[in-house]
């Protein structure tokens, strides 16, 4: 017994200095992207800046907020994830459930249905005009609606459900007469807080991370997410930023826009992030949580 | 019962999707072929354009700079607005998307009446003019565009680059006035003086004075520490391009990639990437790289480490726009400007300048235009005098003051109040930041390339630039084909084997193998597209 | 005959029970079922543009058939060998590394202390939302020839500096590695949730048997989230082709692209930038048909080999 109790200890210290070794490595670029965000672009861009803050300032902070549009954008990019999320919930649960039930007929079928999705698309005409004829242009819901699943969330899902939720469980509820309605909602949703909250939190992410659709959907500046107006302030085209060089007449204007990206650009990505970080540990408590109320009602 | 009736209900709402969606497409277009325009009421000349009330709608690329403006309220659409009764909604899509929200736009059936600096490309104008979508604006422009019309007859450059192998003209160009080099020269040589002096050198004239120069520089290393750079700039191609003057190659400027005139034959085109001269100038640029004269980051180099290397002071010499506008007096006044060098063989010309038809699709108008005429007299204005000012200057009096009779920009726009930049004040109330637009003429034009030091060094330049530039060529469908397939892989061959050479990363030792290559890939197939390009450009 | 028809009036008489009983399921179903028809099955038309010259004013329907013409191109193109080669290999290199998420969930799984536990979850996971351009910013400041840390370092030591850049034997390790660091922390989540879900009972029972940490870990943590391993290995073969191909679109250059230039970006520079949107659809459509083929080898060999499988 004390052998192995002993062993469990090295195991522990072990695991501990790996844990931390990863950590470190991997910290590394955030304490660069806080320190870039205070220190002069110009150490920056030299290389100078390369751990901690070098010639402290806080323009670019203060650049960010003085724009209005980013407290909109704030407040549209929340909304819009809000929202997201719950009707992602909504859809993607049940089906998982369900495709996770040996009752269900077809499953071969279904999987394909979903499982093609993921393989081939229409393209982007076909599906704005889907948009455009749902009268969802320009609204909330062309951000919330397509995209609004995936193949692999349900997949992921329906694998966690088989694998957490006894099939004796659901015979004996069944045979009580439970109906599925009721199975679903009283038994295997509180089963399943460690997939619900995986689930809302990597759409809920991408949500907010994405602008693409809004730059195809949505016309009004006001209905504009987060993530548009910041693209807007950092250069929109940085992929192709050479081929700037060659506008002739903006050179200047360009080198302007340039710098000032290099001012705000790290402090943007803090302003973005900092409200799903600040999340993340609330939702962690359900990584344990969950099976603790699951193995209390069993 | 019930479920019966939610899978009903379910059914029904597929199939009314379904139909409402599997009909737009297409339909919608063709409706509105066939009906283009009947001719509105213009006015012939004169403002306001029309008599009534024009609403027209414009699709435009609005360029980073132009950040936080509305063209849709702004002095100079509202100037315009006022003028000539012809009222622009804008639709204004971000570079992100403009491709994206283009094609939604042609293809959806939502046409906008016109196409302003949308960055189609000769290969769009063709395929969707030829088709019907955009207008074929021969007859239009002369008869409504008096201004476009003079100035395709000054310099028929012009009417050959906008014109298609079918004949067909589909859209306004954007110019710059010929005689402002300074513009066309875009980014150009800089050499610094300061260290010229130390060194005392003379300001280089051959490709040997270049050399000797970037040597004595590295040995000097006046930034200490072995941090100094003798070349630099933001890509080699400004390089490859400034010297292809030295060595005899790109003699019609770099429009057509890779193409230049035969100086053997002056009826022939010439591939130039595979000629000795081409070969030669890489074995220079070769011989300063691996000796450490050119930034060895300058293939990965972004704007940003560019601009701040330069206000540290690291580099000898390069190629870049006006040095005090961008990096201060301090800085910028220790550069003087270079020319063409001298090369081996006795070559010593400019080539590296833009033709003056700098975007042939400025304007573009649509089949559903309800009146181009008054688009075209619209758009014809900013290439008078009265529009180039009203463009790049503004309104005298609010954006512009005119001192000595030259038009200055007023002191709210020089000198602008707290944080805000030269250029954000100017967004404020002119949109031409990123957009190029009708002519830009040096008289009525205030940015970078016409401070003291950059006209200096465009007169300097000036002897030495080639006599004729050519535009980008037109095309042909069919040879467009040949272009994206064929020509897209030999001209990434080239530009990838070209920094190889410059690198060393591959020998040029190797060269046989590499011209070799490029005649398996196809070279004779594109030469004859180029050829017959050539030769419509010549009969134009 | 009677007998058949019997047989499949019974069968047919099951089904009818199965559904009656079970009706609610396929109602669970229907949302999703919508979804998917609404917004990717109606505009799934728009393959057709793969075999079409596809003009934005004729619309997709109306455009004029070219058969393979597309597909001819990109096959017989100068380049197609080695966009394909680094494709794959690049894919084949990150999915080697596909276990890196899973050690680091199952050491995170078994630490005690919470506040640490906590910590460094946290830390490792917020990498994921620093954008991509800034990364590669990040890289290239990093690395750099001239004032690079890296290079820095190697100076130091004596080492000349290598243009890891511009080098086409490290674009490779760069890339991916530099992915690792970033999505490292993310890609964890998903096992802690599937260990959050083991049976705890499991592990009471053998720790009354005498099972070292290592031994759970082996005999029962791994086993009971083998089948999300597997599901997410199946579904990330599915997307084999796909490549974030902003990343290398950021890390290219002339000088590298013999390893990086990747189907995605070709399709990038010669399709999209050109409008040449049949083109590019056409590619597509090629990665499709290499990813099912994949997909479903993969889910063939996951049945025969564990009892997990996505069908």
């Amino acid at each position: 017994m004390s052998k192995f109790s002993l062993s469990d200890k090295a195991f522990d210290r072990l695991n501990f200095l790996f844990v931390l070794l990863i950590t470190i490595i991997i910290i590394y670029p955030l304490i660069f992207v806080i320190s870039a965000s205070i220190s002069d672009p110009h150490a920056v861009n030299t290389g100078k800046m390369w751990l901690w803050p070098v010639d402290v300032t806080f323009e670019g902070f203060q650049r960010v907020f003085q724009n209005d549009a980013i407290w909109i954008g704030y407040k549209n990019t929340i909304l819009y994830t809000v929202v997201g999320v719950i009707v992602h919930l909504f859809v993607l649960l049940p089906a998982a459930y369900a495709l996770s039930r040996k009752e269900l007929m077809g499953k071969k079928a279904w999987l394909w249905f979903i499982l093609f999705t993921m393989l081939f698309n229409g393209g982007l005409i076909p599906t704005y005009l889907v948009v455009r004829n749902l009268q969802m242009l320009d609204t909330m819901w062309a951000i919330v609606i397509p995209g609004v699943v995936g193949a692999w969330s349900i997949l992921v899902a329906r694998t966690f459900f088989q694998q957490t939720i006894p099939d004796q469980l659901v015979e004996a509820a069944k045979i009580d007469g439970a109906s599925d309605i009721y199975l679903f909602f009283k038994v295997v949703l509180p089963l399943s807080m460690p997939i619900i909250a995986v689930m809302a939190l990597f759409h809920g992410v991408a949500l907010w991370n994405q602008y693409f659709n809004a730059l195809i959907y949505l016309r009004t500046e006001d209905k504009f997410p987060l993530q548009l107006i910041l693209r807007q302030i950092l250069i929109l085209n940085e992929v192709s930023a050479d081929s700037a060089s060659s506008a002739a007449g903006s050179a200047q204007s360009f080198a302007d826009q340039i710098k000032t990206a290099s001012l705000v650009k790290y402090a943007v990505i803090i302003v973005s992030a900092l409200p799903l970080l600040i999340v993340y540990p609330f939702l962690q408590r359900f990584f344990v949580k969950g099976v603790l109320i699951g193995s209390v009602k069993e | 019962m019930l479920k019966k009736l939610f899978f009903l209900i379910a059914t029904l709402a597929f199939v009314s999707a379904l139909y409402a969606c599997g009909n737009d497409d297409g339909g919608d277009s063709d409706s509105k072929k066939g009906d283009a325009a009947s001719s509105g009421d213009v006015n012939a000349e004169g403002f306001p354009i029309v008599d009534e009330d024009l609403e027209l709608t414009f699709f435009a690329n609005k360029p980073a700079q132009n950040e936080g403006n509305d063209w849709n309220d702004i002095l100079i659409w509202n100037e315009y607005r006022d003028l000539t009764n012809v009222d622009v909604n804008w639709n204004l899509v971000s570079p992100d998307a403009l491709e994206e929200n283009r094609n939604l736009a042609l293809g959806s059936g939502d046409l906008p009446d016109a196409f302003f600096l949308a960055q189609l490309t000769n290969t769009d104008l063709l395929r969707y003019g030829s088709q019907g979508s955009f207008l074929a604006l021969n007859d239009l422009i002369d008869e409504y565009a008096p201004n476009l019309k003079e100035l395709m007859e000054n310099d028929p450059t012009i009417e050959k680059a906008i014109t298609f192998p079918d004949g067909n003209i589909y859209s306004m160009p954007a110019l710059i006035e010929e005689d402002f080099l300074s513009l066309r020269l875009s980014a150009r040589p800089w050499i610094n003086e300061d260290w010229l002096k130390e060194l005392d050198m003379d300001i280089p004239e051959t490709t040997g004075d270049f050399y000797e120069y970037l040597k004595a520089v590295k040995e000097l290393d006046p930034v200490g520490n072995g941090d100094t750079i003798p070349y630099g700039g933001t890509a080699i191609i400004e390089l490859v391009q400034w010297l292809s003057g030295s060595f005899g190659v790109m003699n019609h400027g770099p429009s057509n990639t890779n193409l230049d005139l035969d100086p053997n034959d002056d009826s022939k085109v010439r591939y130039y990437a595979t000629t000795d001269e081409y070969k030669e100038m890489m074995e220079y640029i070769n011989m300063l790289y691996e000796e450490g004269l050119i930034d060895q980051s300058i293939f990965t180099i972004e704007w940003g480490q560019f601009l701040a290397n330069a206000s540290d002071n690291l580099y000898g010499s390069m190629i870049f726009y006006d040095p005090i506008e961008l990096f201060g007096e301090e800085i910028g006044s220790q550069y003087n400007s270079v020319a063409a060098l001298e090369g081996p063989d006795g070559h010593q010309s400019y080539n590296k300048l833009s033709s003056s038809v700098w975007d042939p699709a400025n304007l573009v108008i649509s089949s559903d235009n309800p009146n181009p005429e008054a688009t075209v007299r619209w758009m014809d204005y900013f290439y008078g005098d009265e529009g180039a000012e009203l463009y790049y200057m503004g309104v005298e009096g609010e954006t512009f003051e005119v001192e000595d009779g030259e038009a200055v920009y007023s002191d709210h726009i020089l000198n602008p109040e707290g944080d805000m930049t030269f250029e954000q004040a100017i967004a404020q109330d002119l949109t031409w930041l990123g957009s190029i637009s009708g002519i830009i003429k040096e008289d009525y034009f205030q940015g970078g390339e016409t401070a003291p030091q950059s006209l200096e060094a465009a007169e300097k330049i000036q002897p030495q630039v080639i006599d004729e530039v050519w535009p980008r060529f037109t095309f042909t469908d069919e040879e467009n084909r040949i272009l994206q397939s064929t020509g897209e892989d030999i001209n990434k061959y080239v530009e990838e084997m070209r920094d190889k050479f410059i690198t060393g990363d591959e020998d040029l030792d190797g060269w046989d193998n590499y011209v070799q290559t490029i005649e398996q890939m196809g070279m004779e197939e594109l030469l004859e597209v180029y050829q017959a390009a050539y030769d419509r450009y010549q009969s134009n | 005959m009677a007998k058949d028809q019997s047989i499949q009036r019974g069968k047919r008489a099951t089904i009818k029970k199965s559904f009656q009983r079970n009706w609610q399921l396929y109602l669970f179903m229907m949302p999703v079922f919508l979804y998917f028809f609404i917004f990717h099955y109606i505009p799934m038309y728009g393959v057709q543009i793969a075999f079409k010259d596809y003009f934005a004013t004729l619309g997709i329907w109306g455009s004029e058939w070219v058969g393979f013409e597309h597909f001819e191109r990109f096959f017989s193109s100068y380049y197609f060998w080695r966009l394909l080669k680094n494709t794959i290999i690049l894919n084949l290199y990150m999915l080697v590394l596909f276990p890196l998420p899973i050690i680091l969930a199952l050491a995170f799984n078994e630490l005690r202390n919470g506040a640490f536990k906590k910590w460094t979850q946290t830390l490792t996971y917020a990498p994921h939302f620093i954008s991509v351009v800034v990364v590669v910013g990040m890289l290239v400041a990093f690395l750099d020839p001239n004032t690079g840390l890296i290079n820095h370092l190697l100076r130091a030591l004596g080492i000349d500096s290598i243009p890891f850049l511009t080098s086409p034997d490290w674009f490779r390790h760069i890339f991916v590695w530099s992915g690792q660091w970033q999505t490292l922390g993310w890609s964890t989540i998903i096992y802690l949730a599937a260990l959050a879900g083991v049976n705890p009972e499991l592990h009471e029972a053998a720790k009354v048997d005498g099972a070292t940490r290592m031994q759970r870990i082996f005999r029962i943590n791994i086993p009971s989230i083998m089948p999300t391993i597997v599901i997410l290995f199946i579904l990330n073969i599915g997307n084999f082709m796909q490549i974030g191909f902003e990343k290398v679109l950021l890390m290219q250059n002339t000088l590298n692209s013999e390893t990086s230039d990747v189907i995605q970006t070709f399709v990038y520079e010669t399709g999209i930038l050109e409008g040449q949107y049949s083109f590019a659809a056409a590619v597509g459509l090629f990665e499709s048909a290499i990813n099912i083929v994949l997909l479903i080898t993969v889910n063939q060999i996951a049945r025969k080999v564990s009892e997990n499988s996505l069908w």
